[in-house]
């Protein structure tokens, strides 16, 4: 049946099930850019990025800004337009083996969302702590920001919706309709976001750089929780896969 | 796709498939699960974890082991109730405390250069393990969170024991007496240095010195037992395979 489909190329049954090197590369691609990030933040943080009125900061600091948020919108544009641009029209008559195949390549994005999630709500936010611990902001662009609201965040907004999309419009498990808790998994770090309006407009009004556990940081905590929704997502996978394999492994 | 078809060509590539997805599942899990749980860590019970004189024996006691038991009730909602793995709570402590210490040696002392003695995280993992073999010998969500909970909150401060005794060793220091993390502290002053804002080792009972840590792990118990059902109950929603209708299809 579905091997006649237009949706599925000839040569598609023998590749192989999972491509491993989509994984590494993607991974490799994150820690080497990020390893550089870091490094950046190490020589500019100190020695530019102390005083936002210095022509050094607007050197080194919010030209990065400015690059890297025209970046974000054109990566994403482009990477959200291919994966919707190039969907399955025929979903629902891919073969089982072309299903797993696509499902492999699902958990390949959501490895790389995972990844890119850790980056952004684990190492690059509580290394904001340490910054305000550390350094007395007199602009809401401080180099922890600039790296942790506008560069980590987006990326993993950008990795989290392609992982959606490409579950969305490539796989027969998510044609039912909208999948609540990959919904939330997706738009609640996402919302972490627009949250920084929220954290910035606190703090013009006050410094409070003496606690992080402050109340106006709960709406970070609040949306974080959503991350809990990659089990409902989990959940959901191991039920389709289960389906495709039809072996009793035990 | 029909019913009678299977994806996978023999029994043994089958088992290789699912042994390949049992990976990729487990580092999704871990590093989500890692994010979630450290930004919401971090700011709720943060400032007591990042630093050794804010580790006192009453906020720190009592804070930190009520936000943390947050994830792992959920996680273990999920892992133990569908798969019967009794490895949430561990989970979910090893990817925080993975986190942590990443981001004290990289950026605490990478980047702003507090030695690591006075930034490392606090110790969670003995209460992790109470809680998973607690929920794996009952089976029951409600020994686990009153046993399971209060055991969380009472073990805490016993576990960090070890690494921050020395620190709490009292020193002189012209003239006045205080630990030796307020000594270190002192050195290494920070916009919270807690003797500025005063969130440590404060209390009208003071008089009762000896008895705070245990009052404090004892009320954190408790109030970690209620956590625990309410995220429990938190963990079954989000394990949820629901679907919304969706006007496109």
């Amino acid at each position: 049946m579905a091997a006649t489909t237009e949706s599925v190329k000839a040569d598609a049954a023998e590749a192989p099930l999972l491509n491993r090197r989509n994984i590494v590369l993607g991974m490799l691609l994150y820690f080497v850019f990020y390893s550089w990030v870091r490094w950046y933040e190490g020589v500019y943080g100190w020695s530019a990025g102390l005083d936002s009125f210095a022509p050094e900061f607007e050197t080194y600091w919010m030209n990065f800004l400015y690059i890297e948020l025209v970046l974000e919108v054109v990566v994403a544009s482009a990477l959200w337009g291919y994966i919707w641009k190039s969907r399955d029209r025929k979903v629902m008559s891919i073969t089982p083996r072309e299903e797993l195949r696509r499902h492999f390549t699902h958990w390949t994005w959501l490895i790389m969302y995972g990844w890119a999630i850790y980056w952004g709500a684990s190492y690059f936010t509580e290394q904001d702590g340490t910054w305000h611990q550390t350094i007395i902001r007199d602009t809401d662009f401080t180099p922890s920001h600039v790296i942790e609201f506008y560069l980590s965040y987006p990326i993993y907004i950008i990795t989290g919706v392609s992982a959606f999309l490409y579950a969305k419009t490539r796989l027969p498990t998510y044609q039912e309709g909208l999948h609540l808790q990959y919904m939330v998994a997706i738009i609640g770090p996402f919302m972490i976001l627009p949250n920084v309006g929220l954290n910035e407009w606190g703090h013009t009004f006050w410094f409070m750089e003496e606690l992080f556990v402050a109340p106006l940081h709960y709406g970070f905590v609040f949306f974080g929780w959503a991350a809990l929704g990659v089990l409902g997502v989990l959940n959901t996978e191991v039920i389709a896969i289960g389906k495709l394999i039809k072996k009793d492994l035990m | 796709m029909s019913a009678s078809q299977s994806a996978v060509r023999s029994r043994a590539e089958a088992v290789a498939v699912s042994r390949t997805f049992d990976w990729m599942i487990l580092f999704v899990l871990f590093t989500v699960v890692l994010g979630g749980y450290h930004i919401h860590f971090m700011l709720t019970g943060g400032d007591w974890d990042f630093w050794s004189d804010w580790k006192d024996r009453r906020l720190w006691v009592t804070v930190v082991p009520i936000v943390a038991i947050t994830f792992p009730a959920a996680v273990q909602a999920c892992l133990w109730w569908r798969y019967r793995l009794p490895i949430g709570a561990t989970l979910c402590v090893l990817a925080l405390l993975l986190g942590e210490w990443i981001n004290r040696y990289m950026n605490f002392w990478g980047w702003t250069y507090f030695p690591i003695n006075i930034c490392f995280p606090s110790q969670l993992i003995p209460g992790a393990i109470i809680l998973d073999v607690v929920l794996m010998l009952s089976g029951s969500m409600t020994l686990t969170a009153v046993a399971g909970g209060l055991g969380w909150g009472l073990i805490f401060y016993p576990s960090n024991w070890p690494v921050i005794a020395p620190l709490h060793q009292p020193v002189e220091y012209n003239g006045m007496m205080f630990t030796l993390a307020d000594l270190s502290g002192y050195h290494y002053v920070r916009t919270g240095t807690p003797e500025y804002i005063r969130m440590v080792e404060k209390g009208t009972l003071r008089t009762f010195g000896k008895d705070v840590a245990p009052v404090s792990a004892f009320f954190s118990g408790f109030v970690s037992v209620i956590i625990y059902f309410l995220w429990h109950f938190f963990g079954k929603w989000f394990a949820g395979t629901g679907f919304i209708a969706d006007d496109a299809s």
